[in-house]
C-alpha cells in the first residue's frame, strides 16, 4: 500500500495538537508549577517566585489537607476491598448458570450509566433522609430508633456506602469477563476430582483472575484519588472534616471556597502532583506483587 | 421451554438471594423517587407517595422544567454531548486509521502518549487550562465543547484503533487500482466499515459527556450555561429556599432518563463496549 505521507500528516495533526493542548503542555505546567509560589490560577509565569518544596511542606502540614488524605486512604481501602469483594461476588454469581443472568448483570451496572448528581441525590434525598427515608423506614420496621444517617458522625460512611453501591457494577463487568475467559474443562476436572465450588474459586478462579484484578485495584485508585463529586453532593456548600478529599481541597484552594480568603494555585498543583505520584505507586506496587500474572490456559 | 432442573436451580439458590436483594434494593429506589415527583411535599414527608391521593401532581415536572430551569440545563447537556461527540469523531477517527495503517515517525510516540493521556487524572490538567482559556480569551460553551472534545480524543482514537486493525488491507488495495484516492478510501470505504465500533463509542462519548461535572463546575460561570449535573446540584442546594421536592425529584427523573433509556435500548452492546476496549486482564 502506497505511503502518502501528507494525508498521515493532516490525519494526524489535530489529535497531536489535542494531546498536546490538553495533556502535554498542563501536565508538565502543573509539575513546574508545584515548585512555585502562585497565588492566582491565572496568573503569568513572570508572576511566579521559585519556592521548592514549598508548597509540599505547606500541604504536608496543612490540617485539612492530612484530614483529606485519610478520608481518601479509608476510601481508598475500606470501600476498595467492599467494592471489589462485592464485585466479584455478584461476578461469580452472574456467571454461575442462574436464570436471568443478563437482565441481573445489566441491573447490577446501571448505576454506572445514570448521572453520578442524579444518583447521589436519590441516596442524600431519598435513602439517607431523616424523614421518609428507606433506611429509617426499616430501622423502625424493627423496633428501632430513627438515626441521622447524614449527621457529623455517619456522614462519611453514608456517602462510602453510597459511592461503593454506584462503584460495584463495573468492576463486576471487568471480573466477569475474566472469568468467562477461563476454559470450562477446568471446572469439570476439579469436579470430577472432587472439589467442591469454594475450592473451585479459591484454587482456580482466584489465580486465574489475577491479572483482572490487577486492573482493577489500579482503576479502582484512580477512582478514589480523583473522588471529588460525592463530597461535593454530600457537603454541597461547606467544606466539611468529615467528607473532604484531597480534589475538594485543591478545589477551595485554587478556585475558592467559603471560609478560604486566600487562593493559592502553587499549593493546588502540589496536591495534584502528590495524587498522582499515589497513583503511579500503587501501579507499581500492584504491578510487582501480581507479577508472573499471565498464567498461559 | 427449557425444562427447569430443579435441583440445580435449588443449588443457586444463595445466588439468586444476592441478585434478588440487590436488584429490589434499586428497584424500590427508582419507583420511590418516580412516586415522589408525581407527589407533594406534604404528601412525601407523611409518608404517603403511593396512594396519589391528590392525584398526580404533573406539574412538578411543568415546574422543574420551567421555573427550575431543567430545560436550560438540558438543552445545555443536549448541545455539549452531541457537538462533542460529533468533534471527537472528526479529530480520532482519521488518526486512527492512519495509526493503524502505516509505520512512521512519531506515530508510535504518538500511539503511547494517546495511551497515557487515558490514565491522566483531570486534576493535573485543570490548572494550566484554565489560565490558557483566559489568556486566549475562549469561554463559556465554546470553550466547554472544546474541552469535552480534547479530553475524549485519546480514549476514541484507541478505541478505534484496534477496529481498524482488524480489517484486511484488500479493501485499500482494491480501492487503489480503482484510482479512489487515500482520503476517499478512507471516507468511503474504511469508515463505514467501523460502523458498529463508531457506534459503541459515541455512546460511551455521549454518556461521558453527558454526566460530566467536575470541568462543568469550573468552567460555567452562570446558570445559562450550566449542564444537567451543575444545574440538579444548583436546585439542590436553593432547595432550602424553595421547599419543592416533588419538583426536585422531578428535575432528578428528567436528568436520570436520558442516558437511562439508552440503556435499556443499548445495555448488550454498552456492557460488550465496558470491557472490550482498553481493560485488559
Amino acid at each position: 500500500m502506497r505511503k502518502n505521507k501528507a494525508m498521515i500528516f493532516w490525519f494526524c495533526l489535530p489529535a497531536l495538537l489535542s494531546l498536546v493542548i490538553m495533556f502535554v503542555y498542563p501536565v508538565t505546567r502543573t509539575v513546574i508549577m508545584s515548585f512555585f509560589q502562585v497565588e492566582s490560577v491565572t496568573a503569568t509565569t513572570a508572576d511566579w517566585s521559585f519556592y521548592g518544596l514549598g508548597n509540599y511542606t505547606k500541604i504536608f502540614g496543612s490540617a485539612s489537607f492530612m484530614t483529606s488524605m485519610r478520608n481518601m486512604l479509608l476510601i481508598w481501602i475500606v470501600g476498595g476491598v467492599i467494592t471489589l469483594a462485592l464485585a466479584m461476588l455478584m461476578a461469580v454469581v452472574v456467571t454461575s448458570g442462574i436464570r436471568g443472568k443478563k437482565f441481573f448483570r445489566a441491573a447490577i451496572y446501571m448505576p454506572n450509566i445514570i448521572s453520578a448528581v442524579a444518583l447521589a441525590t436519590m441516596w442524600i434525598q431519598y435513602i439517607f433522609n431523616y424523614d421518609y427515608g428507606l433506611l429509617n423506614e426499616i430501622v423502625q420496621l424493627f423496633g428501632g430508633d430513627k438515626v441521622k444517617w447524614l449527621g457529623t458522625d455517619l456522614k462519611f460512611w453514608a456517602m462510602t456506602g453510597s459511592f461503593i453501591f454506584g462503584s460495584v457494577g463495573y468492576y463486576m463487568l471487568i471480573y466477569i469477563s475474566g472469568i468467562e475467559g477461563i476454559p470450562q474443562d477446568l471446572y469439570e476436572a476439579a469436579t470430577i476430582d472432587g472439589a467442591g465450588k469454594g475450592r473451585q474459586f479459591f484454587d482456580i478462579t482466584l489465580p486465574l483472575l489475577k491479572g483482572v484484578i490487577k486492573t482493577s485495584i489500579t482503576f479502582w485508585s484512580i477512582n478514589t484519588t480523583t473522588f471529588f463529586l460525592w463530597t461535593k453532593m454530600f457537603s454541597p456548600i461547606d467544606t466539611e472534616s468529615s467528607t473532604i478529599v484531597p480534589v475538594i481541597y485543591l478545589y477551595d484552594m485554587v478556585f475558592g471556597g467559603k471560609g478560604i480568603t486566600t487562593r493559592d494555585a502553587g499549593a493546588g498543583a502540589a496536591v495534584g502532583v502528590v495524587l498522582t505520584l499515589i497513583i503511579i505507586a500503587v501501579y507499581l506496587v500492584t504491578e510487582q506483587l501480581f507479577k508472573g500474572s499471565d498464567l498461559e490456559y | 421451554m427449557k425444562k427447569i432442573n430443579w435441583k440445580k436451580e435449588a443449588r443457586l439458590l444463595p445466588g439468586y438471594l444476592i441478585m434478588f436483594i440487590w436488584v429490589l434494593f434499586t428497584a424500590v429506589m427508582l419507583f420511590w423517587i418516580l412516586g415522589a415527583s408525581l407527589s407533594t411535599s406534604r404528601e412525601i414527608f407523611s409518608g404517603n407517595i403511593f396512594k396519589f391521593e391528590t392525584g398526580f401532581h404533573w406539574e412538578n415536572y411543568a415546574t422543574a422544567w420551567n421555573v427550575q430551569n431543567v430545560s436550560v440545563f438540558f438543552a445545555n447537556s443536549l448541545l455539549y454531548s452531541v457537538i462533542s461527540c460529533v468533534g471527537v469523531l472528526a479529530i480520532a477517527a482519521p488518526a486512527a486509521y492512519v495509526l493503524s495503517r502505516w509505520q512512521f515517525t512519531g506515530g508510535k510516540t504518538l500511539r503511547i502518549g494517546l495511551v497515557i493521556a487515558m490514565s491522566v487524572p483531570v486534576i493535573m490538567v485543570i490548572m494550566p487550562i484554565y489560565s490558557l482559556s483566559v489568556q486566549w480569551g475562549i469561554k463559556g460553551r465554546v470553550l466547554l465543547v472544546i474541552l469535552y472534545i480534547m479530553l475524549r480524543v485519546p480514549y476514541t482514537t484507541i478505541y478505534l484503533l484496534d477496529f481498524f486493525s482488524t480489517l484486511s488491507r484488500t479493501y485499500e488495495e482494491a480501492a487503489y487500482l480503482d484510482g479512489c484516492s487515500g482520503p476517499n478510501t478512507f471516507l468511503r470505504i474504511m469508515l463505514p466499515l467501523v460502523q458498529p465500533a463508531i457506534i459503541t463509542v459515541t455512546i460511551f462519548n455521549f454518556m461521558s459527556v453527558w454526566n460530566e461535572f467536575f470541568m462543568a463546575l469550573i468552567f460555567t460561570s452562570s446558570e445559562s450555561m450550566a449542564p444537567v449535573g451543575v444545574g440538579l446540584l444548583n436546585i439542590i442546594n436553593s432547595m432550602k429556599y424553595t421547599g419543592n421536592y416533588g419538583g426536585m425529584f422531578a428535575a432528578v427523573i428528567i436528568v436520570f432518563l436520558p442516558t437511562f433509556l439508552l440503556y435499556i435500548f443499548m445495555s448488550e452492546k454498552i456492557i460488550a463496549g465496558v470491557t472490550g476496549g482498553g481493560v485488559k486482564g
